[in-house]
């Protein structure tokens, strides 16, 4: 049994007519007054015993408006709704004595915020989360034994058979080219090349080389969309909120017949800002027009055998593998017909070709569409021109960071 | 006849916030588990409620209204009026209306010559839109049952008045968060609006700008239709239930993997995220994009149904109450504030002898109308 409650005052507004609950008039008063209840409850522990349920109403309601028409529609302050509900949830579970359940209960809360509210109060979320795990860390380096089994401590070395690549075909290789060689070579013709030797100086691969253990030190506890099902245009395919750790014992290390699991195109860097620490964004992007603010940094972490199926994105793309192979193909928008595309507004975007086993009486054109592929290595930085369709199946176990850029 | 409600009531929309030390036992204040008697204002049961079938009741998530339509007519909102819970107001001027709906921002009242609509979110009601009618004027084949309204219908927000084409012949309407279904004269049915839960029927998740028939249900005669959050329910002349859209909490009657996953929790067993038993996981439905027959245990006909934000409740031609979906705020009425993805018979009104008539969702709570129960049938 312990204390978090004086921690977690130092990152709240130290009064309550500090802590603003304006919103625009899209949020109704009856609402409002449910949340004006839950920060008298905060700051006034005569209400603590409902503190959860007050809060739950909060959070019960913003989420029903967030589920209400598309995501983009959804109107920014239901958002910010949202993250005092997380807000005072959190403040409520961890008032008074508590315990490894409640921290974790608390933490997972943060998440939900951070992964579907917006921005509230100086991003206190990010500070509460931060102030959880190091209890939860001190707590567990007191409490219990690091777990340290032998044969989990590196990644699983088994893998698929990498594809013979066809040298005619393999897409170009060039050690740090400057700026400017990289411009009139690649980036404008939009030609795609590996890149080598420009992250090797990532954090992610000297001071704190990424590892299984290593991840669940840092993002143990931290919870993140995975998706589930081997492909994303699969029938079955889901997307699923479970912790890194859950994550990583039953995805990675991954017993008995559970399916695939990949946490994909997730912006774990702006959640977990101690993981941003171990990477860099490459030079190359500064030629690009947009600010450094606007490049996405998406994390791709998963076991061998994860399949991307053939899809276009709007933007460049820098994809820096980190651990693992990774088999690539690549076909240039000049060959967008050869490749089916499907004619639905939601996979526009994406080939209805399984590329490694084509359909030729369905899709008789795409074998003869043209195209480029390798093996990404760790260390190796692959540019994927905007629009340029790609092909992405992991060799073994593989963590891949990609910058969106412009 | 009276009305008995249950579920969310952090207003005091079903019973009024006592003292903290006062509270009955089924009542926490927020969560009402077990049916609860409404209380009526003194002055509103003019003798003739007790009798007919007159005392009707509109649910909003914070407020209730209670109005009897053989009475004056009058109006009484329980619940956050005027910025205060557990408040209640008559509504001055809303003496002689025909029929009452209430959503989180807007009371709509119809009148014999008039259909108004009164924002009430704010401290003062305020006339927001109205129109004047001659019930004469209204079109043949077009009910006025609100949120119909001559020539169109009210709808939850902004433009208010939505207008409809007369040809549909629209018999009644009930509208969803965000998708609307409609009810014809010829017993078809047309659904609109947003459909990325399924809740259209069209057998598809994008959304339609104009009515779309459900040919799902083409040639089947039907009879009423109720919506909820992101779900759709319909009755067919024969009295059988169809149901469609989102059953994230087994609000269709279908097995739902959130109800699956709360019961594995208490067992502690089986992967995170929902990847339990693999045989398990493929009976699970989260969209039905199609209208799909609901099986009621020991119920060969439908009487009426209703839908909230995430649960159903239906009533048989014996006078059962069933429900089931979302129970987080005690809306199933079976004394848990546990979810269902099986309707289940709320077994209170059998035990105390009420035969149940009618069924009334709010988005996060049930309220029933029910007579005492007579042996001789």
């Amino acid at each position: 049994m312990a204390q978090v409650w004086p921690d977690i005052l130092t990152v709240l507004p130290v009064s309550e007519a500090e802590l603003n609950l304006n919103f625009s008039e899209k949020i109704d008063l009856s609402l409002v007054d449910i949340l004006k209840q839950a920060r008298n409850q905060l700051y006034h522990k005569n209400g603590t015993r409902d503190g959860v349920e007050t809060a739950q109403i909060v959070l019960d309601f913003s989420w029903e408006k967030l589920n209400t028409g598309t995501w983009r529609d959804v109107a920014k302050e239901w958002r910010r709704v949202y993250s005092y509900g997380c807000l005072f949830k959190v403040t409520a579970l961890c008032c008074g004595e508590v315990s490894q359940l409640k921290i974790d209960e608390a933490i997972k809360t943060c998440d939900m915020g951070l992964l579907m509210g917006a921005s509230i109060l100086d991003d206190v979320l990010q500070k509460l989360v931060r102030v959880l795990q190091n209890k939860a860390k001190a707590w567990q380096s007191k409490h219990t034994e690091p777990i340290v089994e032998p044969e989990r401590k590196k990644f699983k070395t088994e893998c698929d058979p990498a594809p013979m690549i066809n040298p005619a075909k393999a897409v170009p290789r060039i050690y740090c080219p400057s700026l400017e060689q990289f411009r009139t070579e690649f980036l404008d013709p939009l030609r795609p090349v590996i890149l080598e030797g420009v992250i090797d100086h990532w954090p992610a691969f000297k001071e704190h080389p990424w590892s299984i253990d290593y991840l669940r030190t840092v993002a143990g506890c931290r919870t993140v969309p995975v998706e589930v099902g081997s492909r994303y245009t699969d029938e079955a395919w889901s997307q699923t909120l479970i912790t890194v750790s859950e994550f990583i014992e039953h995805y990675i290390l991954g017993k008995g017949n559970t399916g695939k699991g990949y946490l994909a195109q997730h912006q774990l860097f702006d959640q977990i800002p101690e993981l941003k620490e171990d990477i860099r964004i490459p030079d190359y992007c500064c030629l690009g027009e947009g600010e450094e603010d606007d490049i996405t940094i998406n994390a791709w972490f998963g076991p061998g055998g994860t399949v991307s199926p053939l899809h276009q994105d709007p933007q460049q793309n820098f994809l820096a593998q980190v651990v693992g192979r990774k088999y690539i193909r690549l076909y240039s928008t000049e060959e967008t017909e050869r490749l089916y595309p499907h004619q639905s507004q939601l996979l526009h975007n994406t080939s209805q070709v399984d590329v490694e086993s084509p359909d030729a009486t369905r899709f008789p054109d795409f074998l003869k569409a043209s195209y480029q592929e390798c093996v990404l290595q760790p260390g190796d930085v692959l540019f994927i021109p905007l629009k340029h369709w790609h092909y992405v199946r992991s060799l073994e176990l593989s963590f891949s960071v990609s910058f969106w850029w412009a | 006849m009276s009305w008995h409600g249950f579920g969310f009531n952090g207003f005091g929309q079903i019973v009024a916030h006592g003292r903290e030390d006062t509270g009955t036992p089924c009542v926490n204040q927020v969560k009402v588990t077990i049916p609860t008697a409404v209380e009526f204002p003194s002055k509103c049961p003019d003798g003739s409620v007790s009798k007919g079938r007159s005392l009707q009741l509109s649910a909003s998530w914070s407020r209730t209204a209670l109005f009897s339509v053989q009475g004056d007519g009058q109006v009484h909102l329980t619940g956050f009026l005027n910025g205060v819970s557990s408040n209640q107001k008559d509504i001055t001027g809303s003496s002689g209306c025909l029929d009452a709906q209430i959503n989180e921002r807007y009371l709509t009242l119809r009148f014999p010559d008039k259909v108004e609509c009164w924002s009430c979110d704010g401290a003062d009601m305020e006339l927001v839109w109205k129109t004047d009618q001659d019930s004469s004027d209204i079109p043949k084949g077009h009910s006025a049952q609100l949120p119909l309204v001559p020539e169109g219908y009210i709808a939850h927000g902004p433009p208010l008045f939505r207008p409809l084409s007369l040809q549909l012949q629209a018999v009644s309407l009930a509208l969803g968060s965000g998708h609307a279904v409609l009810l014809c004269a010829t017993g078809t049915i047309y659904t609109w609006g947003n459909g990325s839960h399924g809740q259209l029927g069209h057998g598809s998740l994008v959304p339609e700008e104009e009515p779309r028939v459900v040919e799902a249900l083409w040639g089947v005669p039907l009879r009423s239709v109720a919506a909820g959050g992101w779900h759709s329910a319909c009755i067919g002349e024969g009295g059988d239930l169809y149901m469609w859209g989102w059953n994230e909490s087994g609000q269709l009657g279908l097995p739902s993997r959130r109800c699956r996953k709360k019961a594995e929790q208490n067992k502690e067993t089986g992967p995170p995220g929902g990847q339990q038993g693999d045989t398990d996981e493929d009976v699970c439905i989260s969209i039905q994009s199609f209208p799909a027959l609901v099986d009621i245990p020991r119920v060969s006909e439908v009487k009426s149904v209703s839908c909230g934000s995430r649960h159903t409740a239906a009533v048989s031609s014996e006078g059962n109450l069933y429900s089931w979906g979302w129970g987080d705020y005690g809306q199933l009425g079976h004394g848990t504030l546990c979810s269902s993805d099986e309707p289940c018979l709320v077994d209170f009104f059998p035990t105390h002898g009420l035969r149940v008539e009618d069924v009334r969702c709010g988005p996060w709570n049930t309220f029933a109308s029910v007579t005492t129960a007579d042996p001789t049938g």
